[in-house]
């Protein structure tokens, strides 16, 4: 245990698809855990539960939601959070994360992870809604950088310096995703090692790696395919300065066969050894 | 009995990344934006435009307005608000970022729709469907934190809303009503089933007072067109062509893990729509029975014992209450 948290290093880990249930529930393969999207197993009383139940009475656990908008302008949503917390003590999930962004205002939601301007008016806002959902959760909240297309003008902070200064003083957990810093530093010219520099590694209780799709004058977080080795080598020295953290591979369309996401996982090994 | 499953992953899950049928999109409009990149830069060189925003409010606002500006119309904010608002990139002018948002927005939730209703899609073809979804998605925009539920108006929407020409209202309200049946038992909760074991615990005068109840995963629907004859052809990999109008019934319900859908003669519908009603056993056989058409009394109870027989067999009903 690395993080000051306490969390454990589950090892590597897949993100919980429905293509896989069945090979997952059937042959009860030998996966350290998986991550689920919280949302896709809130307001369902049916068979999502069903396979999840199932799956969490074997693996552990963790959870990653989309719908927190932890940085929205409109008030957190107290029912949202009221499953989200049912959810939590139903799987036993080791950890609920989401996302620095925000995803709707005025009662509208895009669903789609929103940037932040990285102002102190908005970490101000941030940093009270973070601890308010801790409070409710009574755990520490991960929060993850996400990848972004555009930053706003004239602000006072960069996004590293906005979510080591957010970590710091609402007292949170980072989900860094090193596919995140890596397609953010080519959308934004930024170097990855000066994002790593700023992060309090010893917050980073999870690190996420996907598959993106490069147009040449832009890179997607798309998810699909397999890592791209620059990210692989990111996460090999993200990996060495968390002093082990859980490591998790997201793949979202176009998902092959189980044992080869598996497999495609598993190269994490490979690139954290080299790191060492 | 015609009865079918539908397949475990029909339902897919939601997922924090961009959506990838964005990518062919994202070619395309790549083509233009280094000379849109040169233009911004020579413009913003000589004054950068002041941001007009006061505040994360203004600017979350202005940001959703921009982004959930359908594709179809005129961009929801200039050039030059793009540009006092947002930084440009290495090799993209501000409107073309925020433009990213702007089609990773409706490519999502067309995304979203097309896998709840995959059947429906087919049947229009993708550029009729996707126009009917991105319709949808500027009438009726996502208020709530989940995407489960997003597509449950569609029904609605092709029966009432969709602009026209729309040359297949009716086949499509019909066939959005089964596919969005199907998103609905799954995330319904499913009470046990009854089995035959427990009908054998009723005692034989209790029948005609009893009442069978039908699973909490249950919905029972009946159609201008024979919809569930085509999703099942679609399935099945055919091409079949568009029904014509013919009433017709589907009762679509979870046991378990198991979606089912099973089309439904007159009487069987009868029946049912009586059960789920509340009314008694008697009651409820009584009112198919006017619908059996000349055969004798025996016959039609040996129909009936073996609908029960399945129905019971494949979870479609709760429990017997016996008053």
């Amino acid at each position: 245990m690395a993080n000051r948290f306490g969390l454990p290093d589950l090892g590597v880990g897949l993100g919980l698809r429905t293509v896989h249930y069945a090979r997952i529930l059937e042959a009860r393969p030998d996966v350290d855990w998986f991550e689920i999207i919280s949302e896709n197993y809130m307001q369902t009383a049916g068979r999502p539960l069903h396979y999840l139940d199932a799956i969490a009475d074997r693996y552990p656990i963790a959870m990653h939601g989309v719908s927190l908008s932890i940085g929205s302008s409109d008030p957190l949503d107290r029912a949202y959070l009221a499953e989200l917390r049912s959810l939590r003590d139903r799987t036993g999930a080791l950890w609920v994360s989401d996302h620095l962004c925000w995803t709707g205002v005025a009662g509208k939601n895009t669903h789609d992870l929103l940037p932040m301007p990285y102002s102190e008016e908005a970490l101000d806002h941030v940093v009270e809604r973070v601890r308010a959902v801790q409070d409710f959760l009574g755990a520490p909240l991960a929060l993850e950088n996400p990848s972004t297309y555009v930053e706003f003008a004239g602000k006072a902070m960069r996004e590293w310096e906005f979510l080591a200064r957010l970590a710091e003083e609402a007292d949170c957990a980072l989900l860094l995703d090193v596919n995140n810093v890596f397609v953010s530093a080519y959308n934004h010219g930024f170097d990855p090692d000066t994002y790593f520099a700023a992060i309090p590694f010893d917050r980073v209780v999870q690190l996420h790696v996907a598959g993106h799709t490069h147009h040449g004058t832009h890179i997607i977080d798309t998810h699909v395919g397999p890592v791209k080795d620059d990210v692989w080598r990111l996460l090999g020295g993200a990996w060495r300065r968390t002093g082990g953290a859980s490591v998790l591979l997201e793949w979202d369309a176009e998902i092959p066969g189980f044992d080869e996401t598996h497999a495609e996982a598993l190269r994490a090994r490979e690139f954290i050894r080299r790191a060492d | 009995m015609n009865r079918h499953i539908v397949d475990v992953d029909s339902v897919r899950e939601r997922a924090s990344a961009t959506p990838a049928d964005l990518r062919e999109n994202h070619r395309q409009e790549s083509r233009g934006a280094r000379a849109r990149f040169e233009a911004a830069n020579a413009a913003s060189s000589a004054a950068r435009p002041d941001s007009h925003l006061v505040g994360l409010r203004d600017e979350q606002l202005w940001f959703a307005r921009a982004v959930m500006t359908p594709e179809v119309a005129p961009a929801a904010v200039t050039d030059d608000e793009a540009t006092g608002v947002l930084t440009s990139g290495p090799r993209l002018c501000a409107m073309d970022r925020l433009e990213i948002y702007r089609r990773s927005y409706h490519a999502r939730l067309v995304e979203c729709l097309a896998d709840d209703y995959s059947v429906l899609k087919h049947a229009l073809g993708e550029t009729q469907f996707e126009a009917l979804c991105r319709a949808y998605i500027a009438c009726h925009p996502s208020e709530g934190p989940n995407l489960n539920y997003f597509g449950r108006k569609l029904e609605g929407f092709c029966r009432d809303e969709a602009p026209p020409p729309f040359a297949l209202r009716d086949f499509a309200a019909d066939l959005a009503s089964l596919e969005w049946a199907i998103v609905d038992v799954i995330h319904a909760p499913s009470s046990d089933p009854l089995t035959l074991e427990g009908l054998r615990d009723v005692p034989l005068e209790a029948w005609s007072a009893a009442r069978l109840v039908p699973n909490s995963a249950f919905r029972l629907l009946c159609f201008e067109s024979p919809v569930n004859g085509y999703f099942q052809a679609v399935r099945d990999g055919t091409q079949p062509p568009i029904p014509s109008p013919r009433r017709s019934a589907t009762v679509v319900y979870r046991s378990g893990a198991t979606v089912w859908r099973m089309d439904l003669t007159a009487p069987m519908f009868e029946v049912l729509s009586a059960l789920a009603a509340g009314e008694s056993l008697a009651t409820s056989l009584s009112k198919a029975a006017a619908s059996f058409g000349p055969i004798d009394e025996q016959e039609a109870a040996q129909r009936v014992l073996g609908w029960f027989r399945d129905w019971v067999g494949s979870g479609l009903f709760g429990r017997v209450e016996v008053r």
